[in-house]
């Protein structure tokens, strides 16, 4: 168990910098969760962090020590990699034991260890096996126990649940977590599934181009985007963006487009002029109301029935709104509908920079 | 319709096996040849009609070739140079292929050209500069003189070869033993060279046949009887000695049998090889 603290931390390959400046600051027992498009730089962070590449500018602490200068055997973490990397020409029990025998641990005393952890993680009866001869989900484990089994201060995880079909990967991200509340060791996980992002995490950091685009707990990443990039990357279906223009008088708030009118008191007491604006609506805030309490007037244009919920596409001016309403839903396709939405449920971008608005 | 599409599918089939038969006919038969004279009594070699197929069989070439010429000699100096020269191919050889394979480093791709363009010169425009700096160095005319030479021009065939099946092996293996507690040269050792065992075991077989084989470096680099190896003994045995053709026969059939173990070896290991780095975590 232990803290990580990421200071300014920033990557060069040649001329190309693939990091920014990242900070970051997870605490004990915590799991942070790094969540970004391809390619944004969040396996080459991890590798900084496991020491496999060395950091162009910065630091790196792992409870309060500078790791930087140590080898990534020397740092005490244990990760666990996409394609799950096992030595092939290995068994299983042997993959799970070898950073206790590199480490010069006894035969018993190893034994006893591969044990438990195979035990954990239910795959005591695979360990004579050969990693060629495991299923996904089996190697998957396999790798998790090669991790588990050092009690390191740190655990690294590179997009673990990529390689496994829909079933299995909602399974093994209740396992991790059940795992992580069980062992309480400190994690950080790489992944672009934005609902991994939000079950596993307590901090989330959002990821774009080498730079950090937020970073707090999954529900302010929810209900606070920081601005337009992490609010229609958090969400499915995404968050609808209405562009439109934003007035305010110091206390009072108004935000108007064709067919939308939302006003809201402010404590900031900027004074807007018709600024142009993006509000955005998740589609599950958004509910049917009368013309009275409506803050959206369109016409249906498609209905999706999913089962549980209905996702409906509501035209609202010249822009489509989608809205995720309850299975029992009455209209089709062309009727008139109104719709509102929680004032805390919304957030406002400035259509220039995509930042949030505090209002 | 579809009997004239099997019947041209044949017919292509047949050209094919006959241009195959024949090109192998072609290479092989010089070896048959060679095998079937070493066979031969004397008397039947040299006649008035040819006689392919020997009526009498003898093994006294054979016998005559390692008790009473100097072959013995050549074949175990043919051994220790092809001994040294895999060795240090071998030694030196896999740490530059796996430093060229995992590091980026300034200067690392002009090197590997520089590693190839060594190789686009003929053998004859570098010997005389090889000769030059082995003399000042007291090397001519010594096996590891001799096996030096060989390494100058294998050890770059067998960089990018290995190089290759180095690349084959994933990263993430190395990047697994060095977080499990291996240095970057213990993850090398137990976890890349493993897995591209074949490889090595192929590439270290092509350079033992080059030098095996190696004939002009050896002509000219060698001297005495001392380091002199089997390619030039055996040539010289011609004009020196006449010796009769039965035994030069059957010591060219010495000779080239280990390299046919190994190239039985290599087609083996190399078909596994190129397979291997493919399986996958
Ligand atoms: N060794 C390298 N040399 C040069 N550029 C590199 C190297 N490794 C990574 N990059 C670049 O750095 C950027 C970030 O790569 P990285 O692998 O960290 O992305 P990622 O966020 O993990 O993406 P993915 O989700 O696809 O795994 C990419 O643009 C990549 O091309
Ligand atoms: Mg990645």
């Amino acid at each position: 168990m232990a803290t990580l603290s990421l200071q300014n931390v920033q990557k060069s390959y040649g001329g190309l910098q693939v990091l920014h400046g990242i900070d970051v600051e997870l605490e004990d027992g915590g799991f942070l969760v790094l969540l970004g498009p391809s390619g944004c730089g969040k396996s080459t962070l991890l590798n900084l962090i496991a020491g496999l590449d060395d950091i162009s500018a910065g630091d790196i602490r792992i409870d309060g020590r500078s790791v930087v200068e140590l080898a990534p055997k020397d740092r005490n973490i244990a990760m666990v990699f996409q394609s799950y990397a096992l030595y092939p020409t290995m068994t299983v029990e042997r993959n799970i034991g070898f950073g206790l025998e590199m480490r010069g641990i006894n035969g018993i005393e190893r034994s006893a260890a591969v044990k438990k952890a195979a035990d954990l993680l239910q795959i005591s009866h695979l360990l004579d096996r050969r990693p060629a001869n495991l299923s996904g989900g089996q190697r998957q484990r396999v790798a998790m126990g090669r991790a588990i089994v050092r009690n390191p201060d740190l655990f690294l995880f590179d997009e673990p649940l990529s390689n496994l079909d829909a079933k299995l990967r909602a399974e093994m991200r209740t396992e991790i977590k059940r795992l992580h509340g069980r062992l309480g060791t400190s994690v950080v996980y790489v992944t672009h599934d934005q609902i991994e992002a939000m079950t596993l995490g307590t901090k989330v950091a959002v990821m774009k181009g080498g730079y950090i685009q937020q970073f707090a707990d999954p529900q302010t990443i929810y209900e606070k985007p920081a601005n337009m990039f992490v609010a229609g990357f958090i969400g499915s279906p995404p968050m609808n963006f209405v562009t439109g223009t934003l007035t305010s008088d110091g206390r009072l708030a108004r935000f108007e487009a064709p067919g939308v009118r939302v006003e809201a008191p402010m404590s900031s007491g900027e004074i807007f002029r018709a600024k142009a604006a993006v509000l955005g609506i998740r589609p599950e805030e958004l509910k049917i109301a009368d013309v009275t309490g409506s803050m959206l007037t369109g016409t249906i244009d498609v209905i999706e029935p999913t089962g549980p919920d209905t996702i409906v596409t509501v035209r609202v001016g010249d822009q489509a709104v989608v809205a995720r309403l309850p299975s029992r839903f009455s209209s089709k396709a062309g009727d008139g509908v109104y719709l509102r939405a929680e004032l805390a449920g919304l957030s406002l971008f400035d259509a220039v920079t995509e930042m949030r608005i505090q209002l | 319709m579809a009997a004239t599409r099997r019947s041209r599918r044949m017919a292509a089939d047949i050209l094919t096996y006959f241009v195959l038969v024949s090109m192998s006919l072609f290479c092989i038969g010089p070896i048959a040849w060679m095998f079937l004279t070493s066979l031969k009594l004397e008397a039947d070699i040299v006649t008035q009609t040819m006689q392919y197929i020997p009526n009498r069989i003898t093994f006294q070439n054979y016998v005559a070739i390692w008790t009473q010429s100097s072959f013995p000699v050549l074949i175990g100096n043919s051994f220790i140079v092809t001994l040294i020269t895999v060795i240090v191919c071998l030694a030196t050889g896999t740490l530059a292929a796996y430093a060229f394979s995992r590091y980026t480093f300034k200067g690392r791709n002009t090197l590997m050209l520089g590693y190839l363009v060594v190789r686009m010169f003929p053998a004859v425009m570098m010997i005389i500069p090889l000769y030059v700096v082995l003399r000042s160095v007291g090397l001519i005319d010594s096996r590891i003189g001799l096996a030096l030479a060989y390494t100058s021009f294998l050890l770059p065939l067998f960089v990018w070869m290995l190089k290759g099946f180095f690349d084959a092996a994933p990263k993430e293996l190395e990047s697994a033993a060095r977080i499990d507690g291996s240095t970057r040269f213990g993850a090398m050792l137990w976890i890349v060279i493993p897995l591209a065992r074949n490889g090595l075991v192929a590439s270290s077989i092509f350079v033992a046949i080059a030098a095996w084989n190696e004939f002009l470096f050896a002509l000219m680099l060698t001297t005495g009887q001392g380091s002199r190896t089997w390619p030039v003994g055996l040539q010289l045995m011609v004009g020196e000695f006449q010796l009769p053709w039965g035994v030069l026969a059957a010591g060219g059939i010495l000779s080239i049998l280990p390299v046919m173990l190994m190239f039985a070896l290599v087609q083996r290991v190399m078909v596994q090889g190129l397979t291997a780095g493919a399986i996958k975590g």
